[in-house]
């Protein structure tokens, strides 16, 4: 019942990942909180677990093949994140549990703002095209 | 070319900024790395994400995974079975995306990201 779950949790984020292009881990942290009881520091541990290999592989194909990629600022974002991601890393597993869930909810109400604010000007963008 | 060079170098601390959040909250980096190119870096939105899988296909978040596994806080049995799940909806999801508004879809993601974070938020700060 258990491994059922979390074989159904891994299939719905999947598809919320390949519906918008954005996701993964947002959506499985959360769950293993909420649905598995989860630890909040081990729900991110295990969210960074999963995201390892290149899960966005396939989608990628897609976009090379029409040429809906800057391979330049890729690589750069790529070096960024790598960095980045390590002292990221490091100040979480000093924050207790408690504060770390709260800093976890303000970056998805920031993320969703952005997304948000994307949304509006890319239907500007679309209307001054039209 | 000063300027080009000034743009990446600007990308380059958006993705730092992304990756310290990545590190910190244990998502992939694209969630804010999306939006940031395309409003920032005036990026078309195909090519913002585009862009985002390229950063996102090495393990980007390997060193970020290292402390987080030296600290104990790493589930691999439950992470390895969530993985095929991810994969094969994810091609799900890309092929039912087609047939979608993208911007709508946005909007209700956004939707619920902003539902799921003020969760988060609400249980930190009742306990």
């Amino acid at each position: 019942m258990h491994t059922a779950l979390i074989l159904l949790l891994g299939l719905v984020a999947g598809i919320l990942v390949g519906l918008t292009g954005i996701g993964g881990g947002s959506v499985i942290v959360p769950a293993l909180v909420y649905l598995l009881g989860m630890d909040q520091h081990m729900a991110q541990g295990t969210s960074l677990f999963i995201l390892l290999p290149p899960l966005g592989l396939g989608a990628l194909w897609r976009y090379w093949k029409r040429r809906e990629v800057d391979l330049l600022a890729g690589v750069i974002c790529a070096v960024g994140f790598f960095l980045g991601g390590y002292a990221g890393g490091r100040i979480a597993i000093e924050i207790p549990s408690r504060p770390l869930q709260g800093i976890f909810g303000t970056f998805l109400v920031l993320s969703s703002l952005l997304i948000l604010r994307q949304s509006k000007s890319g239907q500007k963008r679309d209307a001054t095209h039209a | 070319m000063p300027e080009n060079l000034a743009r990446l170098f600007g990308i380059f601390l958006a993705a730092c900024f992304c990756g310290v959040s990545s590190g910190l909250i244990g998502v992939g980096g694209g969630v804010i790395l999306v939006p940031l190119l395309v409003l920032l870096f005036h990026f078309e939105q195909h090519r913002a994400q585009g862009t985002s899988l390229i950063a996102l296909v090495p393990p980007t978040g390997a060193l970020a995974l290292l402390a987080y596994y030296r600290a104990h806080e790493v589930d691999i049995r439950v992470g390895a079975l969530i993985i095929p799940g991810v994969f094969f909806g994810g091609i799900v999801g890309g092929a039912w995306a087609t047939s979608l508004s993208p911007r709508k879809l946005r909007l209700v993601f956004a939707m619920f990201l902003l539902v799921l974070g003020g969760w988060q938020i609400f249980t930190a700060w009742k306990s």
